[in-house]
């Protein structure tokens, strides 16, 4: 699996790369950090579960703080300020809740073991910006350009997620024995997320929040376990990393062509921009599941697994927090790319942007047609790290 | 090799793929005949498959892992033929009608024919698919198709508005599908619909999850609202949308689930109650517009209705029913929108209020309208007769009056809306508009295009027989049910009626015709002076006015005012509204406790889940 998500980042990483050369996202501290970060994510996946891994992956979210900082406005300082005090004692709960564990994830007693499942819980919630501890990402999202925070979600975050999923993995008595919190903060996510993302104007913040609802899915595949949930939470993490990539880099070519940022009174860019437009609508219809996007492979895996765990009630939940989604996502594409243009665009087209953009959502649909290529080597990844 | 079976979808999707690569290179029109030739294909690839299916073999195969341990695994039984037939027939002649229609389109035509294939290629591993998982992909492949063909012309508001609502009632209603699906894999374990286990699992509940998506699908009432807003797609799209490839869809889940398993009979009933609520509703509605194909569309909702309500009365003629008026509505529905369409085409309007008199300019469309309206009203010698008839009669032996009672009076008030677009459009006065004047027939394709399904609403017509035995039987007997139709010329014979009774209606029908056409003569006669042809009712209109056919809009609006308040969009706005007014809530929440102040927060619900971690 490691293998699998290392070389999804250097991928990721490669297509974000090319298109900021095409569209700036930042000056040389922008690249070092970028830099920095993927090769902090790929080094953590390939170290494996280990303290060195967990640490590597730490430091990758502090770059991603620098990363924010690193766009000298006051809003990004600020979203970068809020970030830091998210981090740091996120970073502290899941290091003392390593410490107290020990090496191989063993068992402590009750007392340490409610503080561990304490800690973890509070410090990955911290670091995905689960609710109720959210509080950076959308300041991020509304200050960072948006391929920063494509950086942060798609490749800090999922790498965080598939930390958690490694846990879930060595030490599933953190999950199985307290169920119930956790799905009630994945729940908290899916809905809270999804409202929130729904009551947004702006499109970055908006996709945003459906980051948190997406988190809070996959988060119930990591609950209910089994073959199907944990294939599902780790297909569901890959399309959730290559979607955002794509939906981020079609709202910053946007508003890199227009001038301001794009909102949902920004009517009929499809007319201006066909490509980021075609782009756009692949993107968020895979990452909220439909087929023939490759986020279905990961979202069937999670209803098998949550109708095994919560029978009919927690299917239903499941797909009314989707049925959200795609309230919000049909309002994102028919208000600002589809119908009559209301807006002009600057300078010359280039291709490399959009290329990348067209290169990624083709990819997602073709994982989505053919998904077996990737997830027949998922499955035996799993059994191969549960032994 | 590859297995003949998967021939038709990979002709489809090779010919998808064809349009994408060869885009640059192809003109439009070759584009439209790469299209047609690959739908062609595949129809030639089904009917290879049909002497097997008719011998009653059930054709299997599996192909290749879709995903990791779900094999893209194909039953074709007489059902599936039926569909493919449906699909892929119905398929090649709108393609060659869309050939003339979008030569001029000036931009997407590449996108238009790569949607249009893989629409019906999607179908096609719909009604094949032994995978029930695979049956939900290709579900919301043709959901995707249809939404980005409602969607062509993206650029104008009224399209992008139509698709956006296909795209949220279908996928959302397609939840209860995936639902079901769920619940049956967690019961027995498999997707395969086939096993036996599955059939043992198949509760009412999950019969009724399957039934939400079908509703929405196959537009029956109160899901149907997408469909009257998806007619700003291009008219290949709404043919296809309308005859084959969408809303059969839904009839097909609804037949198959009959193979599935075993449903509870109060389903029937609430299915029956659907299907009568929605051939009445749909045909209400009908009657008050005046865009020549919203006034189809709610005639396919009403259409939709006779379908359902065949297959929900669960007999053996019930069934036959049913899957026959499936097939005879894809031909005569198929037809009418490649009527309108050439109409929209030639003349830029589909408006009946600005249409009149294009019989003399648009012969070969005027004629072909004429027959498929009178298959659709259920004309003896036309398809939609022998339907109606078999529909009838299986509702008689079901012992469900009500149900003939209801078809009867909607037939009434189906023959009265054509009458209305008819009139409006082909025949009195011509409007006064300077584009009309230049008016000509359509181009050849696209005249072949509806002349084919047209003269086949005859030819079903007259020799059921043709259709019957080879494609219906099949299909009957494939969800179970025996085989109880003679079908022979002019008809079918039951336990009712037979050769006599399309005879006594043909009689019946020619009679009315004759005593419509002297009365009309008497009482024009007098009035011709005043050029008051029609009476209003009290006054006499001011000189020189005349009523014409669409004005019977407004009284239709008027005299069914309580039931047009009955549109279940009144309702989905309050619920849009407080889902939306909710979420602002949660917003304000969200900004006033949590955001603002996040450490609070954060030490809050730290000492939270602490507590539910120690307690839990």
């Amino acid at each position: 699996m490691d293998l699998i998500f290392a070389g999804t980042f250097a991928v990721l990483a490669l297509g974000i790369g090319l298109y900021a050369v095409s569209v700036p996202q930042g000056g040389r501290a922008w690249w070092r950090l970028a830099v920095a970060i993927v090769a902090l994510v790929i080094a953590g996946e390939l170290t494996g579960d280990s303290w060195i891994g967990t640490i590597l992956l730490d430091l990758a979210e502090l770059a991603g703080v620098g990363l924010v900082w690193s766009h000298a406005t006051k809003e990004a300082a600020a979203a970068a300020r809020t970030y830091l005090y998210s981090i740091l004692p996120a970073i502290a709960c899941t290091l003392i809740a390593l410490a107290l564990m020990g090496e191989g994830g063993t068992r402590p007693g009750p007392f340490v073991e409610s503080l561990v499942v304490g800690l973890v819980i509070i410090g990955f919630a911290l670091k995905l910006g689960l609710i109720p501890f959210y509080f950076w990402l959308p300041a991020v999202a509304g200050a960072a350009p948006p391929m920063t925070t494509a950086l942060i979600v798609s490749v800090v975050d999922i790498a965080t997620f598939a930390e958690l999923a490694a846990m879930r993995q060595n030490s599933p008595w953190i999950f199985t024995d307290h169920a119930a919190v956790w799905m009630a903060i994945a729940l908290l996510s899916m809905f809270g997320g999804a409202l929130l993302a729904l009551a947004q104007t702006e499109l970055k913040r908006m996709l945003a929040f459906s980051t948190i609802a997406d988190l809070g899915f996959l988060l119930v595949g990591l609950i209910a376990g089994g073959t199907a949930g944990m294939e599902g939470a780790w297909i569901g993490a890959l399309s959730h990393a290559l979607s955002k990539v794509i939906l981020f880099g079609a709202v910053g070519l946007a508003e890199a062509r227009i001038g301001c940022t794009v909102t949902l009174d920004t009517s009929g860019l499809a007319a201006r921009l066909p490509l980021a437009s075609a782009a756009f609508i692949v993107g968020a219809l895979s990452f909220i599941g439909v087929p023939p996007g490759f986020g279905f492979a990961g979202y069937w895996r999670i209803y098998v697994a949550a109708t095994q765990f919560g029978g009919p009630v927690l299917i239903a939940a499941l797909l009314a927090a989707a049925g959200l989604d795609l309230l919000c996502y049909a309002r994102a594409i028919h208000r600002t790319w589809l119908g009559p243009a209301r807006v002009t665009v600057a300078g010359a087209p280039g291709w490399l942007a959009p290329g990348v953009l067209s290169v990624l959502a083709v990819t997602a649909v073709l994982l989505g047609c053919y998904p077996s290529v990737l997830t027949g080597a998922v499955g035996p990844s799993l059994l191969a790290m549960a032994r | 090799m590859l297995n003949p079976v998967f021939l038709p979808t990979t002709i489809l999707f090779a010919g998808a793929l064809l349009e994408l690569v060869l885009a640059g290179m192809l003109s439009r029109a070759a584009k439209g005949w790469l299209a047609f030739l690959a739908a062609t294909l595949a129809l030639v690839a089904v009917l290879a498959m049909m002497p097997a299916v008719i011998r009653g073999e059930i054709l299997t195969a599996t192909w290749f892992d879709w995903d990791a341990g779900i094999p893209l695994s194909y039953h074709i039984d007489g059902l599936g033929i039926l569909f493919m037939l449906l699909g892929t027939g119905m398929g090649s002649a709108i393609l060659l009608y869309s050939v003339g229609y979008m030569e001029h389109e000036a931009e997407g035509v590449t996108r238009f024919y790569v949607l249009m294939l893989l629409f019906i290629g999607g179908f096609v591993v719909l009604v094949c698919a032994a995978n029930l998982l695979m049956a939900y992909f290709a579900w919301e492949l043709i959901g995707l198709c249809s939404y980005f063909l409602v969607g062509f012309w993206y650029k104008q508001q009224a399209a992008a508005d139509g698709s956006r609502k296909v795209l949220i009632i279908t996928h959302l209603a397609g939840y209860g599908l995936l639902a079901a699906i769920m619940l049956l894999y967690i019961r027995t374990g498999t997707f395969l619909w086939t096993d036996p286990a599955v059939a043992g699992a198949f509760s009412s509940g999950i019969a009724l999850l399957m039934i939400v998506a079908a509703m929405a699908k196959s537009v029956m009432y109160p899901l149907h609202t997408w469909i009257p807003e998806a007619m700003n797609a291009p008219t290949p799209v709404s043919a296809l949308l309308h005859s084959a490839c969408y809303v059969k869809a839904g009839v097909f889940l609804i037949a198959r689930m009959y193979s599935i398993g075993p449903w509870h009979a109060a389903l029937g009933n609430v299915l029956l109650v659907i299907g009568c609520l929605t051939m009445l509703i749909g045909a209400v509605f009908a009657m008050a517009q005046t865009d020549l194909k919203r006034l189809l569309a709610f005639s396919t909702v009403s259409q939709l209705g006779y379908i359902v309500t065949g297959l929900a009365l669960g007999t053996n003629l019930g069934i036959a029913a049913g899957l026959f008026y499936a097939a005879s509505h894809a031909l005569f529905k198929g037809t009418l929108f490649m009527c309108a369409g050439a109409i929209q085409h030639a003349t830029g309007t589909r408006d009946i209020r600005e249409l009149g008199g294009l019989s003399a300019r648009m012969p070969v469309t005027t004629r072909v309208w004429l027959v498929a309206a009178a298959a659709i009203i259920g004309v003896p010698l036309t398809n939609g007769f022998v339907a109606k008839w078999l529909l009838f009669d299986a509702a008689l032996e079901a012992g469900q009056a009500v149900v003939v009672v209801v078809a009867w009076a909607v037939s009434i008030i189906t023959t009265f809306y054509f009458f209305k677009a008819t009139l409006s459009v082909f025949y009195g006065m011509p409007a006064h508009d300077p584009r009309l004047e230049k008016i000509h027939e359509v181009g050849p394709s696209m005249q072949f295009g509806l002349g084919i399904t047209g003269a086949l609403c005859v030819v079903f017509g007259i020799a059921p027989q043709l259709v019957m035995q080879p494609v219906i039987e099949p299909a009957v007997r494939a969800l179970g049910f025996d085989w109880q139709v003679q079908a022979t010329w002019l008809g079918v014979v039951t336990g009712s009626g037979s050769i006599g009774v399309t005879a006594g209606a043909a009689a019946v029908v020619v009679f009315a015709a004759l005593f419509g056409a002297g009365a009309y003569r008497l009482v024009r006669a007098p009035v011709a002076a005043h050029a008051v042809a029609v009476f209003s009712g009290g006054e006499n209109l001011p000189e020189g006015d005349t009523l014409g056919a669409a004005d019977f809009a407004e009284m239709a609006e008027e005299a069914f005012a309580p039931v047009y308040a009955l549109d279940p969009d009144r309702l989905y706005f309050p619920i849009w509204g407080e889902i939306r007014d909710g979420a602002s809530r949660v917003r304000s929440v969200a900004t006033a406790w949590l955001e603002r102040q996040p450490v609070r927060t954060a030490l809050v619900s730290a000492a939270v889940l602490f507590a539910a971690v120690s307690l839990l």
